[in-house]
């Protein structure tokens, strides 16, 4: 308790300048990693994070010194590089994009390796830390870091803000967009330089490793939450921001802990929570979704079953009891009963002594769903040809899913039939 | 059969258009009258959508040019709307309706521009015209085909050209939604637009199409629909492609070779 309001009053200079470095650097993330997750570059991301460590040590080889700013400059330099020659690849050969991107993935990074042992063993007493970049040092942010880091966190996000019309436009329909004359090459390469420069930036926090989870995963759990583009970056830069947050807290609370694989670790555990739990098209929003077409079915035949015992005996008011029902459609008790119930509260059925009777508004809805079933019958056998004895089994289904919109039209085209293919009356 | 007129709204001079050095397109030359609702007809393969990206400049000419309204592309192209096949796009994109319209709205000239409240009007009153306005903030992707189809053909509305370049807007459209793009594209003839339609079904073309262009990888009609809609050339055209056509294609690619000597 005591550490989280000494993490969470952010007066301890240190966890200010961390905090406001992997917020800026996971929104930023985020966001540049939505429009590659939409534009199906997902991988790509992967490819410029292993191709920045060559950049990284080149700079350092050339300049001697750890200055943020120039080691920044040698990554997004090799970073895009890296996309060049995937474009090249892909372009001039036949080599696929996903067989381009993993070579290209290994080279730089095999490259950089390579550069980094070397530097490692060269004796230079400046070369220690350099390391980091492999697996990221959120936990070591310092307030220059912060100005650098934040401050290109910034200028990415303002970028992305004032291209947003066109950087949607070519995401969703690159050849409408060249069409009408956008310039299309140039919105790729500023998308394609931001994403550079947001791995470069990211790889700060998270590693070269990790760094594309940071890229991609806030986006691919924020599409589970919304429909809309603003929207989905919005929910993308608050998972990637918290997800900083998060993962600095807990290296703080436990300093053997590791801050970027943490930040990984939280943001994936959202990413798995946006799946199941995601209110557009989770896992369990489409187990509910199931759930009610199950009872909307069940109490829809509940339903009919009374209107057809109502239709032999002429007396659709009738009251029947659960056996009758039972007798003419034969349903679980368990699951009779919780029909009934639902029934019973919508006011489509009533209690009398120990049996059941429709109301008037059940009467109109068990005659609409014998309708439509009917309806259907004659539609399959009209139009897709089907034997009178082959479409009772699909207008089961069928009737519960056709939308009143779409009963006026089957009316409508129907014009209006008497009866069914069984001679059944359609009950109007 | 090739019937040229004075002042066309499209002009193809001897256009080719190769994939990896193999041509698709074969001299293509043609002139296309103002006005007119014109049919690009041809069996699978024959290079109709080829035509159209090139037309677009989508796709890189291997030689000749295209004029439209006597110029380059570049200089009219806010005359000039295209509207892609419908599955060239993900509709899984989190977008609903009205924002595809309003892309029709949003100029290349100023990129930063956001939109105003009168491109929303007439991106809603282009969704009227094709009967969508029930669906201005449907999520795209739970439009059907024939829905989605009007989507773009609203997107391209919106961008009140002259010229209007559609590919293959009736596939996967049921039969309600075809007449009713057909009407709308009639009622935009008669308002002096010009409009190309890549189109396959044979039934229709008499009573859709003024003009039409008959296309197997290279041209064989393009004229008044009375003129060229005739067995001989439809023979010619849906007779497969010439074998020795076909030869020279696969040698271009096999050599190496340039379609033109420089």
């Amino acid at each position: 308790m005591q550490q989280l309001i000494e993490f969470f009053s952010f007066t301890n200079p240190n966890i200010r300048w961390v905090v406001l470095g992997v917020v800026l650097i996971g929104a930023s993330s985020a966001v540049i990693g939505t429009f590659a997750y939409l534009r199906k570059r997902a991988l790509v991301g992967d490819a410029v994070s292993h191709a920045i460590l060559p950049g990284i040590c080149l700079a350092f080889l050339f300049s001697g010194v750890k200055n943020p700013l120039v080691l920044l400059l040698g990554a997004t330099f090799t970073g895009g590089l890296s996309l060049l020659a995937i474009d090249y690849i892909t372009q001039q050969s036949k080599i696929k994009s996903d067989a381009a991107i993993a070579l290209v993935l290994s080279v730089f990074y095999g490259v950089g390796i390579l550069l980094l042992t070397a530097i490692q063993n060269s004796g230079n007493a400046e070369q220690s830390g350099l390391d980091k970049f492999l697996f990221g040092k959120a936990a070591a942010l310092v307030f220059e870091d912060v100005v650098v880091f934040g401050g290109f966190s910034v200028v990415l996000l303002g970028v992305v803000w004032a291209f947003f019309p066109a950087f949607r436009l070519i995401s969703f329909d690159m050849d409408f967009a060249r069409s009408a004359g956008y310039p299309v090459r140039f919105l790729s390469f500023l998308l394609a330089l931001l994403t550079v420069v947001a791995v470069a930036i990211g790889m700060q926090a998270v590693g070269v490793v990790l760094m594309s989870a940071l890229l991609i995963t806030p986006a691919a759990a924020a599409r589970y939450w919304t429909h809309h583009l603003r929207m989905m970056l919005i929910i993308s830069a608050g998972l990637g921001a918290f997800s900083g947050i998060m993962g600095a807290f807990i290296s703080y609370t436990m300093p053997q802990m590791p801050t970027g694989p943490w930040i990984v670790a939280v943001l994936s555990l959202l990413a798995i929570l946006s799946v199941l739990f995601g209110s557009k098209k989770g896992v369990l929003a489409r187990y509910f979704q199931q759930k009610r077409n199950q009872s909307k079915i069940l109490q829809e035949n509940i339903l009919k079953c009374f209107y057809h015992l109502g239709e032999f005996d002429n007396s659709l008011s009738a009251s029947r009891s659960i056996l009758d029902l039972q007798k003419k459609r034969y349903m679980p008790d368990n699951q009779l009963l919780k029909g009934i119930k639902k029934l019973l509260a919508q006011g489509l059925i009533q209690k009398n002594g120990q049996a059941y009777q429709l109301t008037d508004h059940g009467i109109r809805e068990g005659a609409r769903i014998t309708k439509i079933h009917r309806l259907w019958e004659i539609f399959l056998t009209k139009h897709l040809h089907l034997a009178d004895d082959h479409v009772h089994e699909d207008a089961e289904a069928i009737e519960h899913l056709i939308t009143p919109e779409l009963e006026k039209e089957l009316e409508a085209h129907l014009n209006y039939p008497d009866t069914d293919p069984h001679q059944s009356p359609i009950p109007y | 059969m090739v019937q040229h007129i004075d002042n066309p709204v499209v002009e193809l001079h001897n256009v080719t258009v190769a994939y990896q050095q193999k041509p698709v397109l074969w001299n293509i030359d043609y002139t296309l009258p103002e006005g007119n609702l014109i049919g690009i007809i041809g069996p699978n393969g024959s290079g109709k959508t080829t035509m159209i990206k090139a037309m677009m400049g989508l796709l890189p000419l291997s030689s000749g040019y295209t004029k439209i309204f006597g110029k380059d592309l570049d200089d009219v192209r806010s005359r000039v709307s295209y509207v892609p096949q419908r599955g060239s796009v993900d509709w899984d994109f989190p977008a609903n309706v009205l924002d595809v319209v309003l892309m029709g709205r949003s100029k290349p000239k100023n990129i930063f521009k956001r939109l105003t409240s009168q491109d929303r009007a007439i991106a809603l009153e282009c969704l009227r015209k094709v009967k969508m306005e029930n669906f201005v903030k449907r999520q795209i992707s739970q439009l059907s085909g024939g829905q989605q189809q009007r989507v773009f053909l609203a997107r391209a509305l919106a961008q009140e050209a002259d010229l209007y370049l559609m590919d293959e807007p009736f596939v996967g459209v049921d039969m309600a939604t075809e007449q009713a793009i057909i009407d709308l594209l009639k009622e935009m003839r008669e308002k002096g637009k010009t409009i190309l339609v890549v189109h396959h079904d044979l039934q229709t073309v008499k009573d859709y199409f003024d003009w039409v262009v008959l296309l197997n990888t290279r041209l064989v009609a393009s004229g008044k629909t009375e003129d060229v809609f005739q067995s001989e050339l439809l023979n010619e055209t849906y007779g497969g492609k010439l074998n020795i056509l076909s030869q020279v294609s696969n040698l271009l690619k096999a050599k190496g070779h340039p379609v033109r000597e420089k």
